[in-house]
C-alpha cells in the first residue's frame, strides 16, 4: 500500500520536473518544431556588418522571415559575406532587393531587413542579394558630418 | 593440546595497530567448538576489535585467522560473502534497521543469501522471533521497541541463517534485570539448543562468568589468562585477580599520573 | 607555537585533506561501480527520490517563486530608469536559467536534502548499522549510500527546472499583473532572447554538476563522519558549508567554460 503511496508520487514528481523542462524548452525559449528543409539560403556581401550576429533575424516590413547562419570575411572580394536561410514560402522577393543591415531599439541589437526591389527574377536557393548597405558606424557617420561642414563652409 | 578442528576460530599470532598504538602484539586465541566462551578486560584494551577481525571487518597487520579451516584476512569477497552466513553477530546497541520493521529486519539475511519463497521466509522469521519470545511483535517498527527488546530482535535476526559462530558485543552493558537475565538464558539455550559456538566480548564478569564454558582475559595487548571460570577466579596472576575480584588498585593503578601529593598541595600554599 | 610547527601543522592539514579527497573518490567508486548482490535496487531508488527529491519540492517552490517575483520587482525598478521595462521579462529568464536557478535549487538543496542525509548516514554508523550491514553479507555503499547518490543526481536536475519555471512565472505575475507591463512583451523578448541550447540546456548541465558534487559531499561526510552526536553534527555543518562553496566556485568555472 505505501509502495503504491511512494511510487505515485515519486512519478509524479519526475513528471512535474520533464514538465517543467518541456515549458522551458517552449514557452520560455521560444523553441518551436523547425522545419528544416522548408528554408532556401541566399547570401550577400557587405562593407560592413559592425554587430551583425549569427542567428540574428532577417525581416521584411518588420516581419521575421529568417535568419542570418553564417559571417564570414572574403578574402577575394574584401568584404564580408553574410549567409541566411530564408522562409520557402517567401520565394517571391525580386532579384534586386536591398539588404540592409539595421539597429532594433535601444540596446542596439543588429539585424538584416530587405526591403522589396522591382525585379520579375526571384531570389532563389543559393542566389546573392546584390543591393547591400552596411551598418551605420558612428565614426564615419561624425567623419562625413564634419566633412560637409567643413566643405560648407568654405 | 586437542585436534585442532575442535576450535571452530583460531587466532594466530595476530598483531593489529591502530594508529601507533599496538592493540594486540602477537595474540593467540582459540575458541572451541560448540561452547560458550567469554572474552574479558578492562574497557579499552580492543575486545571489540577481536570480533571485528574474526568477522573480518577489520585486517590484522600480521597473523592468522582461522575461522571453520579458512584464513579469513585472504579470503576473496565471493568467499567472504559465503563465510559471513555461517557467522551471526549482535551489536552493542543491537543495529537494527531503522527504517525497516522487526519483520524485515530478522528476515533481511535470509533474503539477501538464499532464494527461498515468501511464505519460508515468513515462517522462518516467525519461528525466530519466536525462539527470542518477540513473535508477537514482528510489525513494530524498531523505534517502538525497548532497548532490551531491540537487542533480542537483533539476536533473532543474527541466528536468521542458523550460523554456526554467534558473536556477542558487550550484550549485556546497560540492560535491568529482567532484560538480562532474559538475554543470559536466550544465550545459553541458543548454544546448547542450535549447536552453536558463541563469543561473548564483555567486562560483565559475573553474568558472563555465570553462561561461559571457558574464558579468555585480555589486557595491555596481550592475553592475560585463560581458563574456566573457576580456575580464574582462584589465579595467583595479580592481573587477573585484580580483574575478577574488582580490586580499584593493583596492576591497574588508581590514581591518573600526578606529581607528588604534598609538594603539589603545598606549592599551592606558597602562592 | 613556533614557525616550525605551524607550518607542519598546515602541511598535516594539508595532507589531511588530500586523504579525505581520495578517500572519498574510492569510496564513490566502490559505491557506483560493480554489481549488487541483492535484488530490487529500485525500490531502495525510489524510496530515496521520495525522500531527496519530493520533499525538497516545498522549498524548492517557495523560494523560485520569490526569487523570481523578486527579480521581477527590482529589474523593473532598474529598466523603468532606461524606458525598457518590457525586457524585463528576458531579463528575469535569463538571469533564471543561468545563474540563480542552477545555484539557488543546488544551495537549498544542499541545507536540506545534502545535511539530512549525512545526518542519517551518519547515524547510520554511529548505531553500528553500516556494520552489521556488512556482517550480514551487504555492502552497505551499495545498499545504502549508492541508491542515495543516484536519487540526488536525478532529483537536483528536476528541481531546478521546476525552480525557473515557478521563479518565471512568478516574475510574470509581479510584472505583468501588478506593475503592468504588457504580457506579450513580457514573454515574447523573453522568448527572442532566451535560446533553448545556451540558456537552457547549459543552465541544466550547471545543475547536474551541482548535483554530482552535492550529493557526493552529503553522502561522504556522512559515510566518512565520527560516530558520535558530535561527529554527526560536524559533519552535517561540513556537508552544508563544503556544498555551498563547491557550488559556488563550480558555477564561476562553469559560467566562464560555457558563456
Amino acid at each position: 500500500m505505501r509502495t503504491r503511496n511512494l511510487e505515485l508520487t515519486v512519478g509524479a514528481f519526475i513528471l512535474a520536473g520533464l514538465l517543467a523542462l518541456a515549458v522551458l524548452a517552449v514557452k520560455i525559449s521560444g523553441l518551436s518544431p523547425s522545419s528544416a528543409g522548408a528554408t532556401y539560403s541566399v547570401h550577400a556581401y557587405f562593407d560592413n556588418v559592425a554587430g551583425l550576429t549569427p542567428k540574428a533575424k532577417v525581416t521584411m516590413s518588420g516581419v521575421t522571415i529568417g535568419q542570418v547562419t553564417a559571417i564570414e570575411f572574403d578574402k577575394t572580394r574584401y568584404s564580408a559575406r553574410v549567409d541566411m536561410d530564408i522562409n520557402r514560402k517567401i520565394n517571391t522577393l525580386p532579384a534586386d532587393s536591398t539588404a540592409s543591415i539595421l539597429t532594433a531599439g535601444l540596446l542596439g541589437e543588429k539585424y538584416l531587413g530587405i526591403s522589396v526591389g522591382g525585379d520579375d527574377e526571384v531570389l532563389a536557393d543559393g542566389s546573392e542579394i546584390y543591393d547591400t548597405q552596411s551598418a551605420l558606424v558612428l565614426e564615419e557617420l561624425i567623419g562625413r558630418f564634419l566633412l560637409n561642414t567643413v566643405s560648407k563652409e568654405e | 593440546m586437542t585436534d585442532s578442528s575442535d576450535y571452530i576460530v583460531d587466532l594466530q599470532q595476530i598483531t593489529f595497530r591502530r594508529g601507533s598504538r599496538l592493540i594486540f602484539d602477537g595474540v593467540d586465541i582459540r575458541i572451541p567448538r560448540g561452547k560458550v566462551t567469554g572474552i574479558m578486560g578492562p574497557s579499552g584494551c580492543g575486545k571489540t576489535t577481536l570480533l571485528r577481525l574474526i568477522g573480518a571487518q577489520l585486517r590484522p597487520d600480521s597473523g592468522a585467522i582461522w575461522v571453520n579451516g579458512q584464513n579469513i584476512p585472504e579470503l576473496g569477497r565471493e568467499q567472504l560473502f559465503a563465510a559471513r552466513k555461517h557467522m551471526g553477530m549482535l551489536f552493542q546497541s543491537g543495529a537494527l534497521f531503522t527504517d525497516l520493521s522487526v519483520f524485515e529486519n530478522v528476515a533481511f539475511p535470509l533474503r539477501v543469501h538464499t532464494e527461498l519463497s515468501e511464505a519460508m521466509v515468513r515462517d522462518l522469521v516467525l519461528l525466530k522471533l519466536q525462539a527470542v519470545g518477540l513473535r508477537g511483535a514482528r510489525d513494530l517498527m524498531p523505534d517502538e521497541l525497548s532497548g532490551g527488546m531491540q537487542r533480542r530482535v537483533a539476536l533473532a535476526r543474527a541466528i536468521a541463517l542458523d550460523p554456526q559462530l554467534m558473536m556477542y558485543d558487550e550484550p549485556f552493558v546497560g540492560q535491568d534485570p529482567i532484560s538480562m537475565g532474559v538475554l543470559v538464558r536466550l544465550i545459553r539455550l541458543l548454544n546448547d539448543a542450535l549447536g552453536l559456538t558463541s563469543i561473548i566480548v564483555s567486562h560483565d564478569l559475573a553474568e558472563t562468568a555465570s553462561i561461559a564454558d571457558y574464558l579468555y582475559v585480555v589486557g595491555d595487548g596481550q592475553v592475560l589468562g585463560q581458563g574456566t571460570p573457576d580456575e580464574l577466579m582462584n589465579s595467583d596472576n595479580p592481573r587477573i585477580r585484580q580483574f575478577m575480584q574488582g580490586e580499584p588498585d593493583g596492576p591497574v593503578p588508581f590514581h591518573y599520573q600526578a606529581p607528588d601529593y604534598l609538594a603539589d598541595l603545598l606549592h599551592r600554599e606558597q602562592k | 607555537m613556533s614557525v616550525i610547527s605551524r607550518v607542519a601543522l598546515l602541511g598535516r592539514a594539508g595532507l589531511d585533506t588530500v586523504s579525505a579527497l581520495g578517500r572519498s573518490g574510492i569510496f564513490l567508486s566502490n559505491a557506483l561501480l560493480g554489481r549488487t548482490r541483492f535484488g530490487n535496487s529500485f525500490a531502495l531508488l525510489l524510496k530515496q527520490l521520495y525522500s531527496v527529491g519530493v520533499l525538497s519540492l516545498a522549498i524548492t517552490i517557495v523560494s523560485g517563486l520569490f526569487i523570481g517575483m523578486v527579480l521581477a520587482l527590482q529589474g523593473y525598478n532598474i529598466l523603468v530608469g532606461y524606458g525598457s521595462e518590457q525586457a524585463v521579462g528576458q531579463m528575469v529568464a535569463l538571469t533564471m536559467l543561468r545563474e540563480l536557478g542552477p545555484v539557488v535549487a543546488a544551495l537549498l538543496f544542499a541545507g536540506r536534502a545534502g545535511s539530512a542525509l549525512t545526518a542519517e548516514i551518519g547515524l547510520m554508523k554511529a548505531t553500528e548499522q553500516l556494520s552489521s550491514m556488512e556482517m550480514i553479507g551487504v555492502d552497505p555503499l551499495k545498499y545504502v549510500i549508492a541508491p542515495r547518490l543516484w536519487a540526488g543526481f536525478i532529483s537536483l536536475p528536476l528541481l531546478t527546472m521546476i525552480f525557473c519555471v515557478v521563479g518565471i512565472w512568478g516574475g510574470s505575475l509581479v510584472a505583468v499583473d501588478w506593475l503592468g507591463v504588457y504580457s506579450g512583451s513580457y514573454w515574447s523578448n523573453m522568448q527572442n532572447s532566451v535560446e533553448f541550447v545556451d540558456d537552457v540546456l547549459n543552465g541544466m548541465v550547471k545543475a547536474v554538476v551541482f548535483a554530482f558534487v552535492v550529493t557526493w559531499i552529503a553522502v561522504f561526510q556522512g559515510y566518512d563522519c565520527e560516530p558520535t552526536s558530535e561527529g554527526i553534527s560536524r559533519a552535517t555543518t561540513r556537508t552544508v558549508v563544503y556544498a555551498s562553496l563547491a557550488v559556488l566556485g563550480l558555477d564561476f568555472i562553469l559560467t566562464a567554460l560555457m558563456f
